[in-house]
């Protein structure tokens, strides 16, 4: 609450409202009903739980992003990450012989134990986030690539399959968990003395290690965060296409980041809310759906992507420019 | 002391993994599916009968019925970009203009990745289309979604590339696995000798195809032309330049023991060519694989390469379109062992719910001037 | 004399040689060694024939990683590149076939590098966007744009005088080898010795420390951003003119192959360090590597297990260095 005496006599346009966030939301309503308008099909019910589905696997790990770049790092192995704990998964079942439970929860473990080794080289032997993760996108991938030596793993039992494909009242079943996962990050953020000293290492590092911050040991759980969900995605994803392959999730650590960097969180650090993610994410799965459904092809729609990534950026920017001078 | 310890550390962990990659690869193929071979006979008896099996493909549910009426198709392949999916696309338009009330559109990834795919045909089924036309980057994975459409009354026919039975109502087949496996051993091996040696240049191990081809050229070779010896199969994904780079690494390895190189791409092949030109072993080094005509044209013209090995994949993606056309117009029924497809005429139905195309086409210098694909 | 008094009057006239830090000379000694152990297990890897083909087919790489490096010790970084190489590759060779003359061909994709990267330096420097983000965005507009306005068609029928890539002077200096060769001396020899150049390391190293001696970070920014397009152009026409067909699609991994070259060549994103000489070595010894994998029979699924792995052992040697530089010199 801004003291009356600090807040300047005439203020046309309320703080919340020139939020990065909350323009965002505007475009994306916008957005959503011309889209809408051009095609009957896309605001269905149907439709949009769909969408909810396919969206699950990137948004489950842009939540963690969203803490990691807050503290100023990146990860860019995200996308391998999955994919290396898509091949555990299957592999442990299949050759390893552990019951299927057991497997999913190796797969997630394992998930975590990436982002663990991703952290423990970025906090104790100082290597910069971005090459820590370019070269782990790399070794993560080749490990799956040589453990898999492209063998697929199938024919899971059906139950398997819940996850995935299933439904719980009429909600696709991820559904659910990327819900009950956006309001823990949510509440995680915001409200906990973890969220806080999140910001605070993304501001000034130095300053909060003076300041007796734990600041090693949080990075070191938000890169674990960063992996253990990725393992999560791993199996909401082997469970929606009934498959394991090397190659999945290659690419994903792009369309997290797009969706962070939409949100309104800063590239810099410092800055950014797990609401503005969520938004950032929805608004790029909907404008992909919709623009296909208006019968937009599949490169123009990537065009469109990318423009409208560099745009809200330049916004945000131009935004957070007239905030700073007229605040 | 402990920056001392962890460059130790990393340095071990990058020899464990240069050792554990001590597996390594040999000329063992097991076709990365563990599905069973079963090469053809050695002699030029044909394709042998093909087995009659009951039809074992899916049925969509509440089709409307759009006999005689207009129906707008979507054609997702693989990946858009490539010189091959340009080819069945132009075949697929093809047969829309002949059949005058078919509309398609090709539409698809950008790279050969099955989730994208997947995403792709899903917007398509929300969007409402007529029909389905897949060549799919994983026969399983992509079954799900096609199910889907199928459940909403959306035809689903697969050309290239198959899924799993149940999950399309039809697949154009271009030629059986065993056949093309035979087709391309057997013109290395008359090109070649019958004791040289041979290496295969792949896009990746993990694309269904490429895997029960080489297993079955495997299982073929073994068994017809015993004393060829296979050298090694590399990987080159869908990249020219990676593909050119790999055959000319694998050229400088073996030397003269390299006598063939089978391309197993659109991509792999030229780029073999081109590397066999830049070596001056054209004549030395044969080169066989499947390609498009276009891409070919400069070596088979140079004499470099005797026979390009190909099914015409336009051919391909105009008896697609006609297969569907068949379905909706209810020429094509579950259990029919033919179907009518415009100028190619009668197909017959094997192994249940595959239309096969017919015998491999073989492109030569006398006739690839003929092709613009 | 003092310790401190030394080290003042030696650093000034600091020569390229000395900026050749144990980096580069580790990479030369990798190469040669790896060349060394390869060939006992196989003698053809030595043939000339055999070294001068892994030169050739990536001399492409070290050109660009020349680029990049000059983005990285400026303190950025581009993922961007590999689209632009394709686009430009693809626009080469359209004008070549369309019939324009053989040097416009060649000289436009470089112009329109130049341009397109410059862009983006201007919207890094002066909009205050975050690199990753503007190449991340630029990446997806340059991907779906090539497949939008080429239709995935390839190019073939490309006239034989395009083939920049197979002249070869004088009948025995290969173009890429030269082209490659000379960009990295002349490029290494500017950045050290011009007032332009040391600026690069400047704004990477410490940007307010740069401001406040009068460079400008932005301009400079600006001006590294095209350079890495005039190299990326350079490269593009070496990719472009190596076969007979072009294929008009986005090369795949193509920005991690180079930027793994400027990394392990000693370039640092915490700015400031590294040289392209070392880019150069480093694009040489990857290459040498994937050569490598196969004249041993590696199993092919491990390579890029291999890439990662050598990536973070520089990574750590580096930061290892890094620690022992300061601690020396606080004694």
């Amino acid at each position: 609450m801004t003291s009356l005496a600090a807040a300047p006599p005439e203020r046309r346009v309320p703080r919340w409202l020139a939020r990065h966030e909350t323009l965002l939301a505007a475009v994306l309503i916008v957005a959503l009903a011309i889209l809408g308008a051009l095609n009957n099909r896309f605001l269905t019910l149907d439709n949009l739980l769909n969408q909810g589905r396919l969206m699950t696997e990137v948004g489950l790990i842009a939540l963690p992003m969203t803490f990691v770049i807050i503290t100023g790092g990146i990860d860019l192995s995200v996308g391998s990450v999955v994919g290396l704990c898509a091949i555990a998964l299957g592999y442990s079942w299949k050759n390893l012989g552990f019951p299927l439970p057991a497997a999913i929860a190796f797969a997630i473990a394992l998930g975590a134990i990436c982002g663990f080794i991703n952290g423990f080289f970025i906090t104790r032997v100082k290597v910069p986030p971005l090459i820590m993760t370019i070269a782990t996108l790399a070794l993560y991938r080749g490990f799956a690539e040589g453990i898999s030596q492209a063998h697929s793993v199938r024919g899971y039992p059906e139950w398997f399959y819940f996850m995935g494909q299933g439904e719980l009242f009429g909600v696709p079943t991820q559904l659910w968990l990327l819900v009950a996962a956006i309001i823990i990050a949510g509440v995680a953020l915001d409200r906990t003395t973890f969220g806080r000293s999140l910001y605070a290492i993304g501001a000034n590092e130095t300053a909060a290690r003076f300041s007796g911050l734990p600041v090693d040991r949080i990075k070191l759980l938000v890169y674990t965060l960063s992996g253990l969900m990725a393992g999560v995605s791993a199996y909401v994803l082997v469970s929606r296409v009934t498959t394991t392959r090397s190659d999945m999730g290659i690419g994903y650590e792009l369309d997290v980041i797009a969706a962070v960097v939409l949100g309104g969180t800063s590239i810099f650090g410092g800055s950014g809310t797990i609401w503005g993610t969520v938004v950032g994410l929805v608004m790029i799965q909907l404008l992909k759906d919709g623009l296909a459904l208006t019968g937009v092809k599949g490169d123009a729609t990537i065009v469109v992507i990318g423009t409208v990534l560099i745009a809200s950026t330049l916004l945000a920017s131009s935004l957070q420019k007239r905030r700073d001078v007229g605040g | 002391m402990m920056k001392l310890l962890m460059t130790t550390v990393a340095a071990a962990a990058l020899a464990l993994t240069f050792g554990a990659s001590g597996a390594r690869a040999g000329d063992k193929w097991d076709g990365a599916d563990d599905l069973p071979t079963n090469p053809l006979a050695c002699d030029s008896s044909g394709g042998g009968t093909v087995a009659a099996k009951p039809y074992d493909g899916g049925q969509p549910t509440g089709a409307p019925d759009k006999a005689g009426k207009e129906i707008t198709l979507v054609d997702v392949p693989k990946l858009i970009g490539i010189g091959y999916f340009n080819a069945t696309s132009k075949g697929m338009q093809d047969a829309a203009k002949e059949l005058g009330n078919v509309k398609v559109t090709t539409d698809g990834p950008t790279e050969a990745k099955i989730d994208e795919q997947i995403k792709f045909i899903d917007n398509y089924v929300t969007r409402g289309v007529d029909g389905v036309l897949f060549a799919a980057n994983d026969p399983v994975a992509i079954a799900p979604v096609l199910k889907k459409a199928l459940s909403k009354g959306i035809h689903v026919v697969g050309y290239d590339a198959n899924s799993t039975p149940d999950a399309r109502q039809w697949f154009v087949n271009q030629a059986e696995f065993n056949g093309i496996g035979k087709a391309l051993i057997d013109s290395l091996a008359k090109e070649i000798g019958e004791d040289k040696g041979f290496a295969i240049v792949t896009s990746t191990f993990t694309t269904p195809n490429q895997a029960r081809w080489i297993a079955e050229m495997s299982a073929y070779a073994a068994k017809c032309h015993p004393k060829l010896k296979w050298l090694e199969t590399v990987e080159a994904q869908e990249d020219n330049v990676l593909s050119f780079n790999q055959a000319t690494t694998l050229i400088n390895k073996y030397g003269d023991k390299l006598a063939g190189l089978v391309g197993m791409t659109s991509v792999a092949t030229p780029a073999s060519a081109e590397a066999v030109t830049k070596a001056k072993l054209c004549g030395k080094v044969a080169v066989v694989g499947l390609a498009t005509p276009n891409a070919m044209k400069p070596y088979v013209n140079a004499d470099c390469v005797k026979s390009v090995v190909l099914w015409n994949p336009v051919d391909l993606g105009y008896a697609a379109t006609y297969v569907v056309r068949a379905v909706v117009d209810g020429k094509l029924k579950p259990g029919d062992t033919s179907v009518e497809a415009g100028k190619l005429g009668k197909l017959t139905v094997v192994n249940g719910s595959e239309i096969l195309l017919g015998a491999p086409f073989i492109f030569t210098k006398a006739n690839v001037k003929d092709f613009d694909f | 004399m003092s310790a401190i008094a030394m080290e003042t009057r030696a650093a000034p006239r600091a020569s390229l040689l000395r900026r050749l830090s144990s980096q580069e000379v580790l990479l030369a000694i990798a190469i040669v060694v790896l060349a060394l152990v390869v060939g006992a297990i196989n003698p053809r890897f030595l043939a000339t024939r055999n070294l001068s083909d892994i030169l050739l087919g990536n001399a492409y790489v070290a050109v660009a990683a020349i680029g990049m490096s000059m983005v990285i010790i400026s303190g950025n970084i581009d993922i961007s590149v590999g689209a632009l190489i394709g686009v430009l590759a693809t626009i080469s060779g359209s004008m070549a076939v369309a019939g324009y003359s053989i040097a416009l061909a060649w000289l436009v994709p470089v112009l329109v590098g130049i341009a397109v990267m410059a862009l983006q330096g201007a919207v890094i420097a002066y909009l205050r966007i975050p690199a990753i983000v503007v190449t991340l965005g630029m990446l997806s507009i340059l991907k779906g744009g090539l497949i939008s306005v080429t239709g995935g068609k390839w190019i073939t029928d490309l006239p034989d005088s395009f083939h920049l890539a197979d002249i070869e002077l004088f009948d025995i200096l290969p173009m890429p080898v030269l082209i490659m060769v000379g960009a990295t001396i002349l490029a290494a020899l500017w950045m050290r010795y011009t007032a332009q150049g040391r600026a690069i390391y400047a704004t990477g190293g410490n940007p307010e420390a740069a401001r406040l001696c009068g460079i400008s970070p932005q301009v400079t920014v600006v001006m590294v951003f095209a350079l890495h397009g005039l190299f990326a152009g350079i490269a593009a026409l070496l990719f472009a003119t190596q076969l007979k067909v072009i294929q008009s699609t986005v090369p795949p991994n193509l920005e991690l192959t180079i930027i793994t070259a400027a990394v392990v060549g000693g370039v640092s994103i915490l700015g400031g360090v590294g040289t392209v000489i070392g880019s150069t070595l480093a694009a040489i010894l990857i290459a040498e590597i994937a050569s490598a994998l196969v004249f041993v029979s590696i199993s092919p699924y491990w390579i890029r297990a291999v890439q990662g792995g050598l990536i973070l052992l520089t990574e750590v040697a580096d930061i290892v260095r890094r620690q022992r530089r300061v601690a020396g010199d606080s004694r």
